[in-house]
């Protein structure tokens, strides 16, 4: 067992009368890609919303390599070190591409390192660099997402969470998402990913959850993952196909 | 036409367009409030004129120069403007679209019963700056109080443009506004930026009415019905939400305003002005700056 960055226990989180997490538990292992799969309305986006604290957790706890992150603000989440790319990339249309990145650096004060990270995110992404002062709701999709991900990146986070990052993208941009994942986690970010698209996903996760009704029903590594049959069936197609 | 009616035509739309600088800067305020929150503030006029009288009364209890009047009604605006926010906002369940237009037409009502009970509904002579000043331009005369209130108009709303457009503080408010959910996640604290949305647009407020004062040359409880429908009149025109939309819209408004004034009389221009704002409710209610969705 290695170090964990994320224990999520006993999580409960309601909407009103209607309860869309009814206890989940989870851990994300520190330095590895952690990926929760499952169906619509399964949870998942209302999972990734308590952790960032943009719902309220009913019941339970998250704990941030021990620190307890229930009922702190969003705001103050950040600053402990999690950043959500959100479901939908929910870029800021009518803001710049370099605009976007400094929104995403809020909490920081640091006018340097920020100019600099600025640049390397623009290294990583240079499609950014090319777009940097075009409004960002002009962009593709994808790179509304690769957007989306360098916010997120500008406030340095040591867990991060992607919300369906493949969400209505074009396989070849999919592809772009997937490398990038593998790349943040190789220089050192935890990454806890919900993604539909279980190939892809196979391809860069250490360990798999499955969420089903508010509940984590599978928990196992990508071997377990590709011999469960029912899973196979639901998220592999029942045959094996040989392109992603 | 002849050449003199001409003459007096452009004359009464220039000392509109001039005024109209007041109305730009009610416009702006109701539609900043609008972008942050989605709400609309109807408090926020008569929360102007309260303003520039609170302003009055510190004048007349301190022996400072009436100038100061500008900087005083600015500072009562930006404290009466979180004090709404503080009594119309923050206990009120924010959902519910109706609630705050509820607590915000009571506070308009409350502010306007205060000024009332206080000044027993008598007008106050407000001091008129530059008023012997007359600038010819040409075979026009351009009045200096009004081209004073022009220029602080012009003044504050480049200096507000700046704060949106270039700090820190303009990309938070612009975030929340485009994207609330997005700016919480990037750390913003949506409830800081509306507070202080709220005093910014308070202390522009404050300015705005001391202009309306100094501009008419009193002030008068009765201004803050009217002046509330000028505001959500341009806001609208301008388009909800945007900023060079109120602010050409609150000049296009004046303007147009004092013309019907000088074609029609007084008693019939707001009817114009309805007119106009049905027009573009019709023909483009989005407005003259209409938002462009983006792509999400």
């Amino acid at each position: 067992m290695s170090a964990e960055i994320l224990k999520v226990s006993g999580l409960a989180t309601s909407y009103g009368k209607i309860e869309a997490l009814k206890g989940v538990d989870l851990r994300v292992e520190s330095g590895k890609v952690t990926c929760l799969l499952g169906p619509n309305g399964a949870g998942k986006t209302t999972l990734m919303m308590t952790i960032a604290g943009i719902l309220q957790a009913r019941r339970g706890s998250i704990l941030l390599e021990g620190k307890q992150l229930v009922g702190l603000s969003p705001a103050n989440i950040v600053t402990q070190g999690v950043a959500l790319v959100p479901e939908n990339r929910l870029v800021f249309p009518q803001m710049s591409v370099r605009e976007n990145l400094l929104a995403g650096a809020y909490q920081r004060n640091d006018k340097v390192g920020i100019a600099g990270d600025i640049e390397r995110m623009y290294t990583r992404f240079p499609r950014l660099r090319e777009r940097s002062e075009q409004l960002a709701g002009t962009l593709s999709g994808g790179e509304q997402q690769m957007l989306a991900v360098a916010r997120a990146l500008m406030s340095r986070p040591r867990l991060l969470l992607m919300d369906e990052p493949s969400l209505g993208l074009a396989p070849m941009v999919v592809a772009d998402i997937f490398r990038i994942i593998s790349e943040l986690n190789r220089d050192g970010t935890s990454i806890f990913l919900v993604e539909q698209n279980a190939h892809m996903a196979l391809q860069v996760a250490h360990h798999f959850y499955l969420m089903e009704q508010g509940k984590v029903t599978f928990d196992g590594t990508p071997g377990e993952l590709a011999e469960d049959e029912v899973i196979q069936r639901a998220y592999l197609g029942t045959s094996r196909r040989s392109d992603p | 036409m002849d050449y003199l009616d001409f003459i007096d035509t452009i004359q009464s739309i220039a000392d509109g367009v001039l005024f109209g600088a007041t109305y730009a800067l009610l416009g702006i305020g109701f539609t900043l409030i609008f972008g942050v929150m989605h709400k609309i503030n109807l408090s926020y006029a008569a929360a102007s004129i309260g303003a520039a009288y609170a302003s009055l009364l510190i004048l007349a209890g301190f022996k400072v120069p009436p100038a100061f009047v500008f900087v005083l009604s600015a500072l009562c605006g930006g404290v009466i403007g979180g004090l709404v926010y503080w009594i119309g906002f923050k206990f009120i369940p924010l959902n519910n679209p109706l609630a705050t237009l509820m607590s915000t037409l009571g506070l308009l009502l409350l502010i306007d019963e205060i000024v009332v009970h206080t000044t027993q509904g008598v007008p106050l002579a407000y001091p008129v700056l530059f008023s012997d000043v007359i600038i010819p331009a040409g075979p026009f005369n351009l009045r200096g109080d009004l081209i004073f209130v022009f220029m602080l108009g012009c003044i504050c709303m480049v200096l507000l443009l700046l704060l949106i457009y270039r700090t820190r503080l303009g990309i938070a408010t612009r975030a929340v506004s485009q994207q609330p959910v997005a700016s919480a996640l990037c750390g913003i604290s949506t409830t800081r930026v509306n507070i202080l949305t709220f005093v910014i647009t308070g202390v522009l407020g404050g300015i705005a009415g001391a202009m309306i004062g100094a501009a008419i040359g009193m002030l008068s409880p009765l201004l803050a019905l009217p002046l509330t429908v000028k505001g959500l009149i341009v806001c609208v025109i301008g388009g909800l939400g945007s900023i060079p939309g109120a602010i050409l819209a609150g000049l296009l408004v004046g303007g147009l305003e004092n013309l019907f004034q000088f074609w029609r009389g007084v008693s019939e221009r707001d009817l114009y002005i309805m007119l106009l704002l049905f027009i573009f409710l019709v023909f483009r209610p989005g407005g003259l700056f209409a938002t462009a969705p983006g792509r999400d």
